[in-house]
Formats: C-alpha cells, sequence, structure tokens
C-alpha cells in the first residue's frame, strides 16, 4: 500500500484535551493530484475489507457485482440505522476517529454537512472527474464542491412530481390541474364535495419537501455560501409565495395536515383520504407497495407550476455514495464508490429491481427503463414522466452546509405555524433567525437578506 | 432477623375480605394490563387487520405463529442474535453489578472509613446529571479503548453506572448483617473477606437476588446506551435492533417487506421473558424487598 | 422514563437512617478500614471508570465550542451563561416542571393507594393484583410508548374505534392540548407498579404491635392506614417523589417514541433532555448540549434538596 495514504494513529494521549479528539485528533487522507492507473490496479489486487454503511436494502446485489470483478476485495454492508440515525453515528465514529465506515450512503442534502468539516474524501484523482458527462447536469451540481472536488456519486435523485387517483379526480369531475392556482381551486372544490377527502396531504414537519417546494419556486436560500461565508434568504418573495400558499389552504382547511410516512398517513393513503400525493420520483413504487388496495387508481403527472405553461421542478431526496478520509484504502473506496453507481449492470439493477431513480443520462434515456409499464398507474409509463420532470430541475439550489438543522427549525418554526394556522409568513424570519444564529455559533460569516 | 415472604400471614387477620375494594382493584390491574393485551392481540395479526380491524379483539384469522416464524427470520435470523445479545448483556452486567454491589453495600454499611459517607453520597448524586451528558464522552472515552462496538461497551457501563444497586445493599447490610456475627468471626481468627465470603455474605442472598433482578429488567430494557455504542446490527440488543425495524418500517412503508407486524411480535417476545421471571422469582423479589426494612 | 431508565432500581425506605447513622458499625479502627476499602473498591474503581471520569470529560468538554468553521475553542463559562438564557431550554424546563406536578401526585397517590389496599388485608386475589399493577416494569420504556402510541391512533386506535361505534369522536390524544397528559398517562401506566412495591414493602416493615395497639382502640381499617401508616410512610414517599423529580425532568424516552406521531406537537426541544440529545446530534453541538445536560442536573440537584428541606421543616413544625 502507498505509505502516502497511511492512516497515522496519533491518538495515543488524546486524553488530556478534548482538542484532541476533534480537528486535530488524526491526520486524514490527503488526496494526491493524480493516482495513476499502475496504483490504482496494485490496490485492487491487494486484499482487501471495505466498510460500507447504508440502508438500501438489497444492496448485497450490487456489492456482489463489484466483488465479482474485484475478487480481492470484500465490502461488509452494514445497515446501522435509517437517516438521522445513520449519519448521528457516523458523525460520533468520525469524531473519535475509529470505527467509521470507509464508504457511505449519504443524502444529497447532507453531502455538504460532511465536506464543510473536511470528513469526505475529494474522488477527483481517483477517476471521478471524468464522470461528469455521465450524470444529469443538476444531479451533478448536488456532489460538486466550489472548486471543482467531487465529493460523492450520486446513487439515486428524487425529482419532484404528482401522483393522482384518477377516480376520484372522475368521480368529482376534476381536471388535473397544471398550475398551482388551478390546484387549489380543485383542493376546495373537492373537499366540498367530499368532506373525507384531501386534494393532498400537506406534511407540515416535513422539511425535505419544503426545500423542494422552495426549489421549484426558483428560491435559492442558501446560494451563494462559499465555505465560511453563509448567505440565507428564507424570507425572500419566491419562499413566501409558497409558504403562504400551502397556509392558506391548510386554514380553509381544504388540505390535510398528517404526518407523513406514519402509520395514520399510510392508513389514509389506502382509505383513499388524499386524492394526490405530491412526491419524488423514488414515490410511484414506493406507494405501490404501500397503498396495494388503490392499485389502477393512480395516474403520474408533473406539479403544477407557478406560471402557466413553464414546467420547473425541484428534487426531494436521493442518495450518493460518499468515501470518508479516514479511510485505509482510498483507492478501493473511490472505485467501489464509483463502481456501484456507474457499472451498467449495477445501475440497471438499482432502477428496475430496488427501484432507485437513475441519476445517469444513459438510464434516463434507456427504452427498457422508460418504456415500463406499471399495472397500479393503469399501465402508465410513469418512468418516463419522471425522466421528462428530471429534465426540468434547476441546477440553481445550493443546500446548506448543515442541512439537518435547517430541517429540524423549519418544523419549529414555519411547519408548526402552517399547521396551527399562525401566521406562517412571519414565521419565515423566526426560521431564518434561527438558521443565522446557529450559523454564528457555528463560525460562520452570515449575510442575510 | 426475619425473611418472612410478604404473604405469609405476618399478623393476625381479623378485618373481612371486601368485595367491593377486590372489584376496585381488579379493575385497576385491567387497566394495566390492557395495553399488554392489545400487544398480544395485535401480535395474532396481518399488517392489513392490525389498522381494519378492532384493536382490542382478535381478527378471524390467528396469525400469531406465522408473525413469530417472520419475527425469527426476517434478515437472516437476526432477532435471534439480538435475543441472544440482550440475555447476554442483561446477565452479564447484573451478575457483575450484584457483585460489585454486594461487596461494596457491606463495606459502606459495616466498615468505618475516612471519606465512607462522602463516596456514598457521591455515587448517589451522581444519578441527577441525566445520560445525554455523558453519551459523547462516555463514547470518545471507550473509543479510545477499543471498546466501542463491542459487547463490553454495554455490560461495562451497565454494571457501575446505576447506584440504586449499592444505595440497596448497604441498607440491606445494615439491618441483616449483626455486628455480633463479625464480631465472632474475627474472635476466631477469620480475615473480614473469609468472613464475609463464608457468613455475613450468605445473609444477603435475598438482596443480592433481588439487585440481580432489577438490574437484569434495567440492561433489559435499556436503549439509550446500546444506541449510542453499538453500530453493528449483529451486537444490538433488541430494544434498539426492534427501534431498527420501526424506523425501517415507517421509512419506507411495504417497500421493504411488512415490518410492522414483524416490530409488534418482536415487541411480545422482547417483554415475555421478563414477565416470565416476575412471575416465577416474585417470592424472591418481594421477600428480598421487604425483609431488607425488616429489622428494626 | 429517562434516557438510562437508572430510576428504575431497588430500594427500600429506610434513606433517614443513611445520613445519621449513630450506631457504630462493625469495624473501628485503622486495621479495619483498610478492610472497608478493600471491600467498596471494585465498586468504587468501576463507578470511577464508568461514570465519573466521562462526567468530569463531559465538564471539561462543555467549556469548549467546537465549531464547523474554526475549530475548537475554549470559551470559559460562555455555554452555561448561553443555556441560562436559552428560552429553548427554559420553554422546556417549564414543561417538565408542569409535567411533574401533573403526573407525580396523582402517580404517588395511586401507588399509595395500592399499596395500602394490598397491605389491608381487605384483598382478595392479592397476589395477583400486585403483579398485575406491577408488570408494566417489566416493558422496555420504548415498547410502553408504542403501544400506546398504537392505542392513542386517531383513526385506526380501539380508543378512536369505540369512540366511533358509539357516535362520538375520541379526544385528539396526540394533539397539542392533550399531548403532555397522553405522555403523563404513559408514564403512569409504567411506574405506578414499581412506586406501588416500593411503598408496599416499606408498609411490611412498620412492626406489628402498632396495629396491634390501634386495632385494641377498634379503629378500622382506614383510620389504621391514615393515622398509623401513612404518617410512618414518610421517608419512603420522599424518596418515591425525589426519584420522580429525576425521572420528569430528565423524561426522554416517550416523547421521543411520540415524536414520530406528532412532530410538530413534540418539537426538538419538547423536554430538556430531548432537546441536549438534538443539540449534539442533529445539531453537532456537542459542547453546548454537555453543559445543557449540566444545567438539567443542577436544576435537579437543586429540586430535591428544597424539597426534602420542605418536608423535613414540616414533620418537624
Amino acid at each position: 500500500m502507498n505509505p502516502r495514504f497511511r492512516r497515522r494513529t496519533g491518538l495515543g494521549a488524546a486524553l488530556a484535551s478534548p482538542l484532541a479528539f476533534t480537528a486535530c485528533g488524526r491526520t486524514p487522507v490527503q488526496p494526491p493530484e493524480h493516482v495513476s492507473q499502475a496504483e490504482i490496479d496494485e490496490a485492487m489486487h491487494t486484499p482487501t475489507e471495505l466498510d460500507f454503511w447504508t440502508w438500501v436494502p438489497g444492496i448485497e446485489k450490487q456489492v456482489a457485482l463489484f466483488e465479482e470483478a474485484y475478487p480481492d476485495i470484500t465490502v461488509d454492508v452494514t445497515n446501522a440505522a435509517q437517516g438521522a440515525g445513520h449519519y448521528a453515528k457516523i458523525r460520533t465514529a468520525l469524531r473519535a476517529g475509529r470505527g467509521a465506515p470507509d464508504v457511505a450512503q449519504v443524502e444529497f442534502q447532507l453531502v455538504p454537512s460532511f465536506s464543510i468539516t473536511n470528513h469526505l474524501l475529494d474522488l477527483r484523482p481517483y477517476g471521478a472527474g471524468e464522470l461528469e458527462d455521465r450524470f444529469v447536469d443538476w444531479v451533478w451540481a448536488q456532489v460538486t464542491g466550489a472548486n471543482g472536488e467531487v465529493w460523492a456519486i450520486p446513487q439515486d435523485t428524487g425529482p419532484l412530481g404528482m401522483l393522482y387517483r384518477t377516480d376520484l379526480f372522475e368521480a368529482h369531475g376534476i381536471e388535473v390541474p397544471e398550475t398551482w392556482e388551478a390546484f387549489a381551486d380543485a383542493a376546495r372544490a373537492l373537499h366540498e364535495a367530499d368532506p373525507e377527502v384531501y386534494l393532498t396531504n400537506f406534511p407540515p414537519s416535513q422539511g425535505a419537501f419544503f426545500s423542494a417546494s422552495l426549489w421549484q419556486a426558483g428560491a435559492d436560500p442558501f446560494g451563494g455560501s462559499d465555505g465560511p461565508d453563509l448567505k440565507v434568504d428564507l424570507t425572500s418573495e419566491a419562499a413566501q409565495r409558497v409558504t403562504s400558499y400551502w397556509a392558506d389552504l391548510v386554514a380553509e382547511g381544504v388540505v390535510s395536515t398528517d404526518p407523513d410516512f406514519s402509520d395514520q398517513w399510510y392508513q389514509a393513503a389506502n382509505r383513499g383520504k388524499y386524492a394526490t400525493w405530491l412526491t419524488a420520483a423514488w414515490g410511484p413504487v414506493f406507494l405501490q407497495d404501500t397503498a396495494a388496495s388503490t392499485s389502477g387508481k393512480w395516474r403520474a403527472a408533473p406539479l403544477p407550476q407557478w406560471e402557466a405553461g413553464s414546467q420547473v421542478s425541484g428534487n426531494w431526496g436521493g442518495s450518493t455514495s460518499a468515501v470518508f478520509n479516514i479511510t485505509e484504502h482510498p483507492i478501493q473506496a473511490a472505485v467501489f464508490a464509483q463502481f456501484i453507481n456507474t457499472d451498467p449492470e449495477s445501475t440497471k439493477a438499482m432502477a428496475t429491481e430496488q427501484y432507485l431513480f437513475p441519476p445517469t443520462k444513459a438510464l434516463l434515456e434507456d427504452p427498457e427503463f422508460t418504456g415500463l409499464e406499471l399495472e397500479f398507474y393503469g399501465g402508465q409509463r410513469v418512468n418516463e414522466v419522471f425522466a421528462q420532470i428530471s429534465e426540468t430541475v434547476s441546477p440553481e439550489f445550493q443546500w446548506s452546509p448543515f442541512q439537518d438543522q435547517v430541517y429540524a427549525d423549519y418544523g419549529a418554526t414555519v411547519g408548526t405555524a402552517i399547521a396551527e394556522g399562525a401566521d406562517a409568513v412571519a414565521a419565515l424570519q423566526d426560521w431564518q433567525d434561527r438558521i443565522a444564529e446557529y450559523a454564528e455559533f457555528q463560525g460562520f460569516t452570515v449575510e442575510e437578506s | 432477623m426475619s425473611a418472612t415472604t410478604p404473604d405469609a400471614g405476618r399478623r393476625p387477620r381479623r378485618a373481612k375480605r371486601s368485595t367491593l375494594l377486590t372489584v376496585a382493584m381488579l379493575v385497576a390491574v385491567l387497566y394495566f394490563l390492557l395495553p399488554l393485551f392489545w400487544l398480544f392481540v395485535a401480535s395474532t395479526k396481518s399488517s392489513a387487520d392490525l389498522f381494519s380491524t378492532f384493536g382490542l379483539w382478535f381478527a378471524g384469522e390467528n396469525g400469531l405463529f406465522t408473525n413469530i416464524g417472520n419475527t425469527f427470520t426476517q434478515d437472516d435470523g437476526v432477532f435471534a442474535r439480538w435475543l441472544g445479545n440482550t440475555l447476554l448483556y442483561a446477565v452479564a452486567s447484573a451478575a457483575g453489578g450484584a457483585v460489585l454491589a454486594a461487596l461494596g453495600g457491606y463495606g459502606f454499611a459495616k466498615y468505618r472509613f475516612k471519606g465512607n459517607q462522602a463516596m456514598f453520597m457521591g455515587v448517589l448524586g451522581a444519578m441527577a446529571v441525566p445520560s445525554t451528558a455523558l453519551a459523547i464522552p462516555t463514547y470518545l472515552l471507550f473509543s479510545q479503548a477499543g471498546l466501542v462496538d463491542t459487547p463490553w461497551a454495554i455490560i461495562l457501563p451497565s454494571m457501575a453506572s446505576h447506584p440504586f444497586g449499592l444505595y440497596f445493599m448497604r441498607i440491606y447490610a445494615d439491618s441483616a448483617v449483626p455486628d455480633s456475627l463479625i464480631e465472632s468471626g474475627r474472635i476466631d481468627g477469620a480475615g473480614e473477606f473469609r468472613i464475609f465470603f463464608q457468613v455475613t455474605g450468605r445473609l444477603l442472598t435475598p438482596a443480592i437476588a433481588t439487585v440481580l433482578l432489577f438490574m437484569l429488567v434495567q440492561t433489559w430494557n435499556n436503549y439509550f446506551l446500546p444506541l449510542i455504542m453499538l453500530n453493528d446490527p449483529d451486537l444490538y440488543p433488541i430494544t434498539v435492533g426492534l427501534a431498527n425495524w420501526q424506523g425501517q418500517a415507517s421509512a419506507s412503508g411495504g417497500a421493504s417487506g411488512d415490518l410492522v407486524p414483524l416490530v409488534v411480535t418482536g415487541s411480545l417476545v422482547s417483554v415475555l421473558p421478563l414477565i416470565v421471571a416476575f412471575l416465577f422469582l416474585q417470592r424472591y423479589w418481594t421477600t428480598g424487598l421487604v425483609s431488607g426494612s425488616v429489622k428494626q | 422514563m429517562t434516557a438510562d431508565t437508572t430510576s428504575k432500581a431497588p430500594l427500600t425506605p429506610r434513606i433517614g437512617r443513611i445520613a445519621k447513622r449513630g450506631k457504630a458499625a462493625g469495624g473501628k479502627g485503622p486495621r479495619y478500614a483498610k478492610a472497608g476499602y478493600l471491600f467498596v473498591a471494585p465498586f468504587m474503581i468501576a463507578f470511577t471508570a464508568m461514570f465519573l471520569v466521562p462526567l468530569l470529560y463531559a465538564a471539561w468538554f462543555s467549556l469548549f465550542r467546537e465549531q464547523m468553521i474554526g475549530g475548537n475553542v475554549f470559551v470559559g463559562l460562555e455555554n452555561y451563561t448561553r443555556a441560562f438564557t436559552d428560552p429553548l431550554l427554559l420553554e422546556g424546563l417549564g414543561r417538565v416542571a408542569l409535567f411533574f406536578l401533573l403526573q407525580v401526585p396523582l402517580m404517588l397517590a395511586f401507588a399509595l393507594l395500592f399499596a395500602l389496599a394490598l397491605d389491608s388485608g381487605l384483598l382478595r386475589l392479592a397476589k395477583t393484583v400486585r403483579l398485575g399493577i406491577f408488570l408494566p416494569y417489566a416493558v422496555p420504556s420504548v415498547v410502553a410508548a408504542l403501544m400506546w402510541g398504537f392505542l392513542y391512533g386517531p383513526d385506526f386506535g380501539p380508543i378512536a374505534q369505540l369512540a366511533d361505534r358509539i357516535g362520538a369522536t375520541a379526544p385528539d390524544f396526540l394533539g397539542a392540548d392533550l399531548m403532555l397528559g397522553s405522555i403523563a398517562n404513559i408514564v403512569f401506566w409504567e411506574f405506578t407498579g414499581y412506586n406501588m412495591i416500593l411503598l408496599y414493602a416499606a408498609l411490611r416493615a412498620i412492626p406489628t404491635e402498632l396495629y396491634e395497639a390501634a386495632s385494641v382502640d377498634g379503629a378500622g381499617a382506614w383510620r389504621t392506614a391514615w393515622s398509623i401508616k401513612i404518617p410512618l410512610l414518610r421517608p419512603a414517599i420522599v424518596l418515591c417523589s425525589i426519584f420522580s423529580i429525576i425521572g420528569s425532568f430528565q423524561l426522554f424516552n416517550e416523547p421521543s417514541v411520540m415524536r414520530t406521531l406528532a412532530p410538530n406537537v413534540i418539537v426538538a426541544d419538547y423536554t430538556p433532555n430531548l432537546y441536549a440529545y438534538n443539540l449534539a446530534f442533529v445539531g453537532q453541538e456537542y459542547n453546548y448540549a454537555a453543559a445543557v445536560s449540566f444545567v438539567l442536573g443542577f436544576v435537579i440537584m437543586a429540586g430535591s434538596y428544597v424539597f426534602m428541606l420542605a418536608t423535613n421543616r414540616r414533620s418537624r413544625s
């Protein structure tokens, strides 16, 4: 193994100061300018064990393909927790300097939270720089740093669209709304016609959905932030428009506010309480499994638009594979992260067996993928709908370096205000204030607008 | 000292049994058993029935054995591992903790030495600090010692960070071990530890059984510590494992298999051993609790 | 009911005796002092390594602030001054104080009532009753919260189903107005039996002669309970109350499970302990989280101390 990658273990007297446990506790891998093919070949023939943390069910399939291609490398897959618990475990292990995985699933919105603390390995020297053309533009923009670093390899995405109950729409004479205005009218009409049914459910603590909505509306609250300089603009016109739109519909009582992914919400979806689900590209197959009793009644369509005739969307969810720079095997880890997300067989299995919506251009244009007809949607080619939506997602959207905190603060301010009928637009300012205060404690220079 | 069992007629009963009081108490018992009854009923249902049929009565088909079977085969039978881990953690920390508490409690009760009182009060006072304060520091320290993600990360802290075992043993030893017994041992020329292991220690048996049982429950039900300390699902105890399934169930709905009935059934299976332990050991723990305070 | 369930532990109600043990213990003098140290050494060593060292480390840790930008800074007591003026922490403290006032008197009153009933000899099936009420203690608090979450469910919970059947609407147990009460009920369910057992054990320890004197005087069961048993139970009740102060102020597991059911009602700072957890694991403010935990610890110690003072004074007057 190249001695440059050797992990230094200066952990001995670390007890002496808390400093020792944090930034200075260990020396992460300094990626070289370039890694030659010979070095890569040598590493890939060195017996190695990699730790890979993910909660994607059935990822063992992709791992097996990798191990087949590189028989000297063994990958241990661990599903320690989902979402917040997953990141909490990774962060504590990274702080301790040991026990962290080599490679982990990291959602797009949290990639910057790991790169700002210098925990990610820049994958450019390991060949990732050449992958740009394979991925959709706006997706690639999510994983690259200000200086062109490649912090992670995209695995799947979630362009936002709309799933709707065609039977309920027909029964009440509702046209598929193409604008948010039409959507609001439909919400009122539908709820008046059948008080048991809501056109949609607005999950008031779902920060990720709200962010995607801001994205669609053209708000870019953290756009222009760069390292220690943080820009926050949550009170923009676009953000106010989105907020007051949902606050009004909730206040009128024509949209429900159940927490999503809760038992109650699953039951309601089965019962037909919601006539639409505004969701991401991973939603269609998800719904097919969770609301099986409503098979055949659903269809997919693009999201309603703020301006008639335009076609724009945002993104909700999706993950990457990131390599942590504490790894002892940077080459192997980097190759693994690239392999499972670019190898044709591996990515195809992700799209067609695990139903992760692909970020690669090749698959989005693959007729076998887009031509898939889903029974649950009356034989509609749902993938095609979302592949088209994917093209309309703006690349102009930047995550904050602490997006989980942003979501938590959203739930406590704007989300609660919408749910409880308080002044939600004023709550946007509370949200911004909380974030600005937090950012200052974290040492950022905050510029509010 | 009289180690009577609580119901062995400690005093003559002349009072007539009251039907009214009995009925009132049975109503209270109903309230306390209701959620457990729900848990049992729910374990017999499929996911669909769980949400669509009346919660407090059985649905048409009995799926209990299907659910139990599925619980034990999900993820290559990881649930059985969790059960085994829980048993290991609980038994090891309870046994270790009871020994430490018995020695320490006896020492605090029967010996005068400088700092006795201060140390004892310090141990009791420490429990006011919530364990969230300790989560990160303990993790970092354990990580340096290479203990994180090993069974030791659960067993060692569980043995010593629950001061009540010590407190209880001290009170018990204070009243159950007569000083004269120690004195006569000394006159016979026995060393302090020989006196303890051969004579006085035996008097502590009911208290040791009690501490053992209560520490067993504590570690069996502990959630926070293993949640922080363990990353390998193969090392999880039941509580963390079930919470992980629960998270998976709500994050993915039906997409990764129907986990909701497994969480419910797994909860039932996890509670059963403790209930059985309480039933069968009832005589011991109630004896320990009561006789600890009998002697004036 | 707390994060680590330390309050689930056995005890007998003799707290008074530790503070003022007049009687000489077995060993005196330096010869036996050494044996005393040896006896307590294993526990004290384990306690120091597993509890005290992390505690001191946490205290040291709370004097720093580790920033995403700029790394680790020594800030002295700044985290503490921030905590004392942090509206989110103060709000959480207010909430658990209210919880304590609502829940604990009711729980202890019922525990006392049950213990007296068990002890009265008036009861049939006393063993079954005792075990039935105590059984919830064997249920992990995470599972308890999960079960009650189902029972509270607004659409599919049995309470809502029953109400629906008789044409009524069940109250919204998971709404903002009732949530604290719903959590209080879960804690009541888990710990009433535990407190009952402790009080019952204390009752059984009361010397028989006192009862005999009373029954000779012709006092009935209720009068005996009121004028003899309850006053003698005072130290045990005080102890149960202090455990409940600790349990209430450290409330964590139940709200953390209920949060998935009502994320907008149970916000990240709903209880101080939940707040500390979220500061550390969501906001990565590890140092401040430690300071918040210590502030909570101080509040608990102060609260317990004031409570003991108050009950002592009253017993003297």
